[in-house]
């Protein structure tokens, strides 16, 4: 009962526990076109990354790949093991057909085009 | 000018000799070192995290370095001492801002530098160190 559990002799999360994630760090610019999300995601490969859009709200969920062979044994550890989960609330509607991702040296760069119907508009006064 | 973050180096042989827990300071309280992320995100931002692992024959180092282009690393050694510098470009529109980060990792004596791998891969530099020949336990052969 007593016994202390260390990331080492954890066992793996199975499915239907909770599972620990990690909010990343992110940056958010935009324009009256289209908004910038850079997400850093450190340890991810480009398979890992699921990014769905549902009733406005943004979910990007990142799997780091596993880094380490079995027989290394750690002797200093800092980067943390747990993957990556990231909610964003849009308040603008989001051309969905539009929507680009791009996973570079960890960094993913998502631009989300505002729909054409959202866009301020300018009148001409004749 | 430049401004360099601090940060200090440790020792990777006296490392091997540390009781697991005394290892990292947060990795067994993952509530707090959350809770620092959360609220002081630029304490981890701006620091290059270090991971240390040990085989048979090699030692690694793994420093995370999200947005780093592999032309933009430097690895160097210079009396015993590994200096990973790393400098970051983020670009937004017509603006461009630059990051340096730079972690040094002290290490065991006779390690040769032309035998040190470095590789570069999602965000994360990889370092590999062959141990020297006189740590590695030698067979002899009984005539």
């Amino acid at each position: 009962m007593n016994t202390l559990c260390t990331p080492q002799t954890c066992a793996q999360p199975t499915a239907g526990v909770t599972e620990n994630l990690r909010k990343p760090l992110y940056t958010l610019t935009g324009n009256a076109d289209a908004y910038e999300v850079r997400v850093e995601l450190p340890g991810v490969p480009k398979a890992n990354v699921k990014i769905d859009l549902e009733d406005n709200v943004l979910n990007i969920r990142a799997e780091r790949a596993s880094p380490t062979n079995e027989s290394w044994k750690p002797l200093h550890r800092e980067i943390s093991a747990q993957n990556y989960l990231l909610r964003l609330r849009l308040n603008a509607p989001v051309d969905e057909e539009k929507l680009n991702a791009r996973l570079e040296d960890g960094i993913l760069t998502l631009s989300l085009p505002i729909r054409e119907v959202a866009k301020p508009r300018r009148i001409e006064v004749n | 000018m430049k401004i360099a973050r601090y940060t200090p180096a440790f020792e990777l042989s006296r490392l091997a000799h540390l009781e697991p827990w005394a290892r990292s300071s947060f990795t067994h309280f993952p509530v707090v070192g959350a809770l620092l992320n959360e609220f002081l995100p630029t304490l981890s931002a701006g620091r290059l995290a270090t991971d240390v692992f040990e085989d048979a024959d090699h030692y690694y180092a793994r420093f995370e370095v999200p947005g780093v282009k592999k032309e933009n690393v430097t690895v160097e050694l210079h009396q015993n001492v590994l200096t990973i510098t790393a400098e970051r470009r983020v670009k937004s529109g017509d603006q461009e801002e630059s990051f340096n980060l730079s972690r040094s990792v002290n290490l065991p004596a006779d390690i040769q530098a032309e035998t040190i791998q470095a590789k570069l891969e999602d965000g994360i530099l990889t370092i590999t160190l062959p141990k020297p020949q006189q740590q590695k336990p030698k067979l002899i052969p009984v005539n």
